[in-house]
């Protein structure tokens, strides 16, 4: 394109301008790549869609604080199409603080069924065997490892609330999901059963791996109808159903993060406007000139929205690189504030990028389409007129 | 002398297009700001005003709720031999132990959430003095009905006066409904705790309320149950315990402040391209204005000025789409999870006098910062070279 350098010049012409107008647009777009990924986080992908991994989870029909017998594990096993079952009981308990920092998933389980059901993970490091062998041992997620500087071998210590028991872990083996969160601690509920006698034959969640999709949906009506009427009636549901219930728990942050994240990307779009529109000013006599020279008025409006939309990508690219590059220093740094969980769950999605670069272009073509649709209409003889 | 401000305002105006794109970027900075601000001061509100100075709440060691505590019934009467409690017109001590469940339920506008069960002994209402019974009646113990708050009957569903709530295999009959005033209890359903204990066999209690009779013995009581060894319990202030549930609003609080002051950055920049121009087109202006006699001091302040003027009018327009936005489009309570319970907590959107006075700092800050360069430049304008320009 022949245009390309005069649009270059016309767009580095006031280098204070550039640069600020460039400024604006990066740092808004920091922050919708921020609240995108958030939203990206909340819309996990369905294992049995991307894996084959059919996993229905069974819970007492109340919620979640009312446990299950543990009788109900075996009966499930029995059922036509039940690959296997495991128990899940939430320990809750405090490790070193109450901070949003040392928050995450501890859960007594039972390991050898644990990795039957959630035979996708693998062992990063470690071995499951150690685990299994060691009564008081743990197994920890790649993404805690991370974020506390872990290793194979150190000593966690939990103070229990609701199971009124302090508990002494080592680490084994770390374990990674494909597209999951690897961010929790799992270990053997026998050392729970020992410490604390009450906590025997109880059982929170239940999670099954299913031979298939049809089995999955067939034992999720099966399990409920086989328990409704005992005294402890269920609710089963598929694995991405029951994440999903807790995002719903959060109310309409869906709404709310779009909402925002669409006035911020208006914001960019009147800041760009605004200088478009006041180059745009500076130039009617020069544009006016360049008509009579014979450029028609295709061409004029070619090199507004050019300006416009080469600012902007200047700005996104700006932008978006320096996303990619902050990344690691902006999640380790968030990870100490309230928004720890979501700073440790935090990855760099490409489709982030893409809606970033996205709404780059969006801006640069909407906020020049005015100025540019202005000069290009301008009878010649008014812009020559025009005192600057 | 200074230069008479009505200049600077003409100026505004006089390039409407310019200034009205700014004024209505940096409008929407602080509308945002504000929105998310009294998203998070409504969460609070509800935390601060619940729970009075005068309750101790009596939890299991090291609980962080009540949904994590466990107090055996045998314990009741030796808490309630400890000193500090007041008693009622019987001379009994005005005591309840409750017994707290989450219930999923389902939401009227989808999905699903925890919602706190209490079960209540009879003095509760007593010690909760912004309850009030505003439709229907009171529960009858052991009779398998429950009363809700008003919120909770608009946003979940079968809940509302004469509606069964199901759960497990017992059925509910809503008696009664509640408001309680923005506190606590509006995001709870309450029945009596025999029943609850009954039907969802629990052999425990989860707290015990105690209400003392001054801050004196208050604090003796606190302190005879913690120094005693046969009790593993603890005793908090009840407006503390709910205090201390304010986390749930602090992602949001910082989540909040962390976006306003990137985008008032960003707005920020916006602002200093309009003031740049402006000093840009009036360069033989503010020449002529040396050459009469002002200072630079004088051009410098003007310019300040009028850029904190643009501000200013970003800042209203900003705290007037809050306004509506609050009062129009979130109006009326919602609902999030309180993380400490892990239960649904009801709050309303708050737009309180402070968060709009931060709204306009924010603004003016915007002005500032985005008009301090501008001005510089335009108070440092060589005036013969000025003088001489063509453009």
């Amino acid at each position: 394109m022949k245009l390309l350098p005069l649009i270059l010049k016309n767009v580095f012409r006031k280098k204070a301008r550039a640069i600020l107008t460039i400024g604006s647009i990066i740092l808004p777009l920091l922050v919708i790549c921020l609240m995108g990924t958030f939203l990206r986080l909340l819309d996990r992908p369905d294992p049995a869609e991307t894996r084959g991994m059919f996993r229905i989870v069974t819970r007492h029909k109340v919620g979640l604080a009312s446990p299950l017998p543990m009788s109900y594990a075996e009966k499930i096993q029995q059922l036509d199409g039940a690959f296997a079952v495991t128990k899940f009981n939430w320990f809750g308990g405090k490790y070193i603080d109450n901070s949003a920092r040392n928050f995450f998933a501890r859960f007594a389980v039972e390991p050898e069924t644990l990795v039957q059901v959630f035979d996708d993970a693998t062992i990063t490091q470690g071995s499951a065997t150690d685990w299994f062998n060691d009564r008081a041992g743990s197994l920890v997620g790649e993404d805690l490892m991370k974020k506390f500087g872990w290793r194979i071998g150190d000593q966690i210590v939990l103070i229990g609330d609701i199971y009124p028991v302090t508990i002494q872990l080592t680490i084994r083996a770390v374990y990674q999901l494909p597209d999951g969160d690897s961010d929790a601690l799992f270990f053997n509920r026998e050392y729970l059963e020992e410490a604390l006698p009450s906590f025997q034959g109880k059982v929170g969640t239940i999670w099954t791996k299913c031979r298939d999709g049809a089995a999955a949906t067939r034992l999720s009506d099966e399990i409920d109808q086989m328990f409704e009427n005992s005294p402890y009636p269920t609710k089963t549901e598929t694995e991405k159903a029951f994440q999903m219930g807790f995002v719903s728990m959060l109310g309409n942050v869906k709404l709310l993060i779009t909402s925002l994240g669409t006035i911020v990307v208006f914001v960019i779009l009147l800041i760009a406007a605004n200088t478009m529109a006041l180059s745009a000013r500076e130039r009617i006599r020069e544009i006016a000139l360049l008509r009579t020279l014979g450029f028609s008025r295709v061409t004029i409006l070619m090199l507004t929205l050019g300006e416009s939309l080469m600012l902007a990508l200047f700005g996104g690219i700006l932008g978006l690189g320096l996303f990619v590059v902050g990344f690691r220093p902006l999640k380790a740094s968030l990870i100490n504030t309230p928004l720890s969980g979501f700073a440790t769950a935090m990855t760099l999605f490409p489709e982030v990028l893409l809606l970033g670069l996205a709404i780059t272009i969006f801006v640069g073509l909407f906020s020049g389409l005015v100025p540019a649709i202005q000069a290009s209409m301008r009878p010649i003889t008014e812009g020559l007129r025009h005192i600057g | 002398m200074a230069i008479p401000l009505k200049y600077n305002i003409r100026n505004l105006f006089v390039r409407k297009i310019t200034t009205g794109l700014t004024v209505l970027g940096i409008g929407l900075v602080v509308a945002v700001f504000l929105s998310v601000m009294s998203l998070s001061e409504g969460l609070a509100r509800v935390f601060k005003a619940s729970g009075s100075t005068r309750n101790v709440l009596v939890l299991r060691q090291n609980s962080q709720s009540e949904v994590q505590s466990g107090i055996s019934r045998n314990q009741v009467p030796l808490i309630l031999t400890l000193p500090g409690i007041e008693k009622d017109i019987d001379g009994n001590p005005l005591a309840s132990s409750e017994l707290v469940v989450m219930l999923n339920l389902k939401k009227i506008d989808g999905g699903a959430s925890n919602v706190t069960l209490r079960g209540i002994s009879e003095k509760s209402p007593l010690l909760r003095p912004q309850f009030k019974l505003i439709e229907g009646r009171m529960f009858s113990p052991g009779l398998s009905e429950v009363i809700v708050s008003r919120s909770i009957s608009e946003r979940f569903k079968n809940c509302r006066l004469g509606d069964t709530i199901h759960f497990g295999v017992y059925k509910w009959k809503v008696v009664g409904i509640f408001d309680a005033g923005g506190t606590a209890p509006d995001s709870e359903i309450w029945t009596d705790v025999e029943g609850a204990m009954n039907s969802f066999k629990r052999p425990s209690y989860s707290s015990v309320l105690v209400r003392t009779t001054d801050k004196a013995s208050r604090d003796q009581f606190i302190a005879a149950l913690a120094g005693d060894p046969r009790l593993a319990l603890e005793g908090k202030v009840e407006r503390v315990y709910y205090d201390e549930q304010t986390s749930t609003a602090a992602p949001i609080k910082f989540f909040g402040i962390f976006i306003g002051v990137i985008m008032a950055i960003g707005a920020g920049f916006g602002a200093m391209n309009t003031m740049y121009a402006a000093v840009s087109t009036r360069t033989k202006e503010i020449a002529m204005l040396r050459v009469l006699g002002f200072s630079r001091l004088a051009i410098l302040t003007s310019f300040i000025v009028e850029a904190l003027c643009l501000a200013l009018l970003g800042g209203l327009l900003g705290c007037l789409l809050g306004i509506l936005t609050v009062e129009l489009a979130l109006s009326g309570v919602t609902g999030t999870t309180n993380f400490t319970t892990f239960s649904e907590v009801v709050f309303a959107f708050r737009l309180t006098p402070k968060i709009l006075l931060t709204g306009i700092i924010l603004s003016l800050f915007i002005g500032l910062f985005g008009g301090i360069l501008p001005a510089t430049q335009a108070a440092f304008t060589k005036i013969i070279l000025a003088l001489r320009q063509i453009e």
